[in-house]
């Protein structure tokens, strides 16, 4: 199989994980002809999070426009198609049971490869796929509402996880603040709007475990922040706002970057939809330049969510391990190491 | 030839044929790896009966009331197949398919499926004769036992019930006279029924494009109803 597996292998991927449902065409594990990205952030708005029935319900709708986009805009025909590779966790198990059914089933009627993929190694590549110029080893810090990691990635399929949060994700911390200050869902873009505002020396949060190991946690500047606006309520949010991101991405840029020192690693990737955020973004560059890594800022599209991402590890995945069984299933706790069968 | 997929219920089952039978058939007590089976048993179907993908004329699915996550797994399946071999589905309710267990009954037929949380997914029929697709004299529902049985006696006649709604609450039904059968329990939605109702939805021209096909849930998600009990929607 791996001889069969290069520049001009075209792959379909499909991306259900948790609210976005994502297709795309992408060729030679890097080439993106297409990759298209239906939010259901509206559809989740009103509970204040990602409602996993609601997800499903509607992943199964958007699954047959998204899929029909992506191939009509990368403007090949179906036979073209050469793998078909779905999600397959880690996620919400009925959101991910929706791409990894139809995936299979195209794999089946077209008698091409099926790759399952590992969604936070697909993370990874979507910093590679915006700067292919990278060099390993690097250190990636993972942000997302689900996940906060910092990863040596030593090369292709072979991570270490140096640290993670031991309680609450980033922007799960974003979104839990946000909601306390009455701001909306979800929390990290309108956080991000009015920080840039307010003064971010306005209250010195807790900036935890900052001298401690490579793990981090969110869960006491959370407490910390609601426990500042209850005792100062004519505090203005914008000042709420701008001290906590600066606590949040503080901690975030010290621990990459000790990191990538610790490792010796060529430089730092960004991934995950909290690498959006426009500070993390700014000091991680000031901070990591400053001592003398290169920081690669994936676009906003490939920080989100997206199945040009999936496509890539799959190509990866595909070329090293050759294709997943079709009995593949959906696997919510997948560890990043892991590979579904 | 008819693929049919059923995924909708506690098994997961895969037929293939058309208006003259059945060719092909496999099912799995599968306890909810339904994702995991599907796949690899449209393909042993396939094989079987020796036909190629592209001799397939349309895929006939059940489309529910049942398992949620299950039948979004045979839909999610069935939609992606159709499209791509640019064949239409006949999507099948699964209370039609368990009337199917008595098509030569000349008697009412009550279909019933567990819907968890003391309810059911009921429908009533008249049936048309072996290996014709149901009548339905009330369309598709979900309530509590107690109304079913309610439903059954205003009905006044004896009514043949069957499938997993009655096996699970047989105490509320056992007492009432107008049930004339108590059906054996396993009458579940099989894919050999979607078959043969596909078949005849093919030819009536009641088969639907790959992406018009809607799941049946009778029931809103739960953060939906709380949220509207909150908003005072109802
Ligand atoms: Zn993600």
């Amino acid at each position: 199989m791996s001889s069969e597996v290069n520049d001009s292998t075209v792959i379909l991927a499909l991306e259900t994980s948790c609210d976005e449902t994502a297709a795309s065409v992408v060729m030679g594990g890097s080439d993106v002809l297409s990759s298209i990205v239906s939010s259901q952030i509206d559809i989740h708005a009103r509970f204040g999070g990602v409602v996993p029935e609601v997800a499903s319900r509607a992943h199964l709708e958007a699954l047959l426009p998204v899929v029909n986009s992506a191939i009509e805009e990368a403007g090949i025909l179906p036979t073209r198609i050469d793998a078909v590779a779905a999600t397959a966790g880690p996620g919400l198990i009925g959101a991910l049971l929706v791409g990894v059914s139809a995936a299979k089933s195209l794999s089946l009627v077209w008698n091409k490869p099926f790759i399952g993929v590992n969604h936070l190694e697909a993370h990874l590549y979507a910093g590679l796929l915006d700067d292919p110029s990278l060099q390993f080893p690097l250190v990636v810090l993972l942000v997302s509402g689900g996940h906060t990691m910092i990863i040596h990635m030593k090369d292709h399929g072979d991570y270490t996880v140096l640290g993670r949060t031991i309680d609450d994700a980033a922007g799960e911390a974003y979104d839990k603040v946000a909601r306390y200050l009455n701001l909306g869902y979800p929390g990290g873009p309108v956080i991000d709007k009015i920080a840039s505002e307010g003064n971010p020396h306005a209250v010195e949060f807790p900036r935890a475990m900052m001298h401690d190991g490579l793990d981090v946690s969110f869960s006491g500047l959370k407490t910390a922040v609601i426990n500042h606006v209850k005792k100062n309520p004519e505090m203005h949010n914008v000042d709420v706002a701008a001290s906590f991101q600066a606590a949040v991405v503080d901690v975030l840029c010290a621990k990459t970057i000790r990191a990538a020192q610790q490792v010796g690693a060529q430089g730092i990737v960004l991934g995950g939809g909290v690498s959006a955020n426009s500070l993390l973004r700014s000091e991680m560059t000031r901070r990591g330049n400053e001592a003398g890594f290169k920081v690669a800022l994936p676009s906003r599209a490939m920080c989100t969510d997206n199945a040009a991402m999936i496509a890539s590890a799959a190509w990866h995945r595909l070329k090293s391990d050759g294709p997943t069984s079709l009995e593949c299933g959906a696997y919510p706790n997948l560890k990043l190491a892991a590979v579904p069968r | 030839m008819i693929l049919g997929i059923e995924t909708a219920v506690e098994h997961v089952g895969v037929a293939l044929g058309d208006h003259r039978g059945i060719r092909a058939r496999t099912s799995l007590a599968s306890d909810r790896r339904h994702a995991e089976a599907l796949t690899p048993m449209i393909q042993f179907v396939m094989q079987q009966a020796g036909v190629e993908m592209d001799q397939l004329s349309a895929i006939a699915v059940d489309i529910g009331p049942g398992l949620f996550t299950g039948m979004r797994v045979g839909l999610a399946a069935a939609q992606s197949m159709a499209w791509a071999l640019d064949i239409p589905i006949a999507p099948v309710c699964s209370l039609d398919a368990v009337a199917m267990h008595h098509d030569s009954t000349d008697l009412t037929v009550a279909a019933a499926l567990d819907a968890r949380r003391g309810e059911v997914y009921w429908a009533t029929y008249r049936m048309r004769g072996p290996g014709q697709e149901p009548h339905r004299l009330s369309d598709p529902v979900v309530s509590s036992p107690d109304d079913l049985a309610i439903h059954l006696a205003e009905r006044a006649e004896e009514v043949v019930c069957v499938g997993s709604g009655f096996d699970r609450y047989s105490d509320v039904f056992e007492a009432s006279p107008w049930v004339s059968t108590l059906s054996v329990r396993g009458h579940s939605p099989s894919a050999e029924a979607l078959v043969t109702i596909g078949s005849q939805m093919l030819v009536t021209d009641r088969a639907v494009s790959a992406s018009a096909v809607t799941p049946m849930y009778l029931r809103a998600p739960d953060a939906e109803i709380n949220w509207q009990v909150r908003e005072g929607i109802s």
